[in-house]
């Protein structure tokens, strides 16, 4: 029943944005000192059967590069759209990128999962770098990435 | 960041068994390179302006402008002063590739994250 209601919800606060329940989230991610250049991130979530949903921010402007960040890419066919009003500057190395945003509540406790692909010029691709389900009790636990990602963490 | 050509291309390379290397990489020895000056000077020539000067790759890499005032970043081989290889920044809008609208400039997308709507606070700390 939980799995039926979730996306109706999140559909309810696609339809009636006026009305959606929101939390301020902040998600803080932290990069390890790969020696290398800024990084690109791609930060966006999934269903819980897996689906792309949206995306939450892109850190990088050129989109020649996109293809790089190989799950976010394939699931939206590299479409700035998806994108739009919500890119940003590239993540250097060691670096810490800090988003605050209203994260609707729908998207807690119901299987949906925050994404990060990350990749860097002459170096290794690593799409999924990051992956966590977000439920309210994950809250403030940081992960690491498997390649550039320190230590990420979201906080409500 | 490496395209798929330049992987496919290196497979081939390596199945060759020849020198493992890019295609925009450069291989002279060092004792082989010209001074820095001398890699300024053929920007001169060129009526480049210089913003960055760097090694990368092996290769003497120059970021400015050309005569035109088209942004460029030039590849030297460090040892012939051959141009390895000249890329011009603005060639994605050129060519139709497009760049998202960046934060503070476009609403972000309606796809039912963003509770409020509102874009973003971000900082990289």
């Amino acid at each position: 029943m939980k799995s039926l209601l979730a996306p109706l919800a999140l559909s309810t606060a696609l339809t009636l944005p006026g009305l959606a329940m929101a939390r301020p989230v902040t998600l803080s991610t932290t990069l390890n000192n790969y020696g290398g250049d800024r990084a690109y991130l791609a930060l966006y979530v999934t269903d819980p059967s897996g689906a792309y949903v949206g995306s939450l921010w892109m850190a990088g402007g050129k989109s020649k590069y996109y293809e790089h960040l190989g799950d976010w890419y394939r699931a939206t066919g590299g479409d700035t759209g998806q994108v739009n009003g919500i890119t940003g500057a590239s993540v250097g190395a060691g670096r810490t990128l800090e988003i605050t945003l209203d994260l609707a509540d729908a998207l807690f406790d119901a299987g949906y999962t925050l994404h990060i692909d990350a990749a860097v010029e002459d170096m290794r691709d690593s799409p999924n770098e990051v992956a966590v389900v977000l439920t309210t009790e994950g809250a403030g636990t940081p992960v690491r990435g498997r390649r550039y990602v320190a230590r990420f963490q979201y906080d409500m | 960041m490496k395209s798929t050509l330049t992987t496919v291309s290196l497979v081939a390379l390596l199945a060759a068994g020849a020198a493992l290397a890019d295609d925009d990489d450069c291989t002279a020895p060092r004792d082989t390179w010209q001074p820095r000056e001398a890699a300024m000077q053929i920007a001169q020539q060129n009526g480049w302006t210089v913003q960055d000067f760097e090694i990368d790759d092996g290769c003497y890499e120059i970021e400015g402008r050309d005569s035109d005032g088209r942004e460029i970043e030039v590849k030297l081989d460090p040892a012939t002063l051959q141009v390895v290889e000249m890329e011009y920044e603005d060639d994605d809008e050129r060519s139709g590739i497009r760049n998202p609208a960046p934060a503070g400039t476009a609403q972000p997308p309606q796809n039912g994250l963003f509770g409020n709507g509102a874009p973003p606070k971000v900082q990289v700390n």
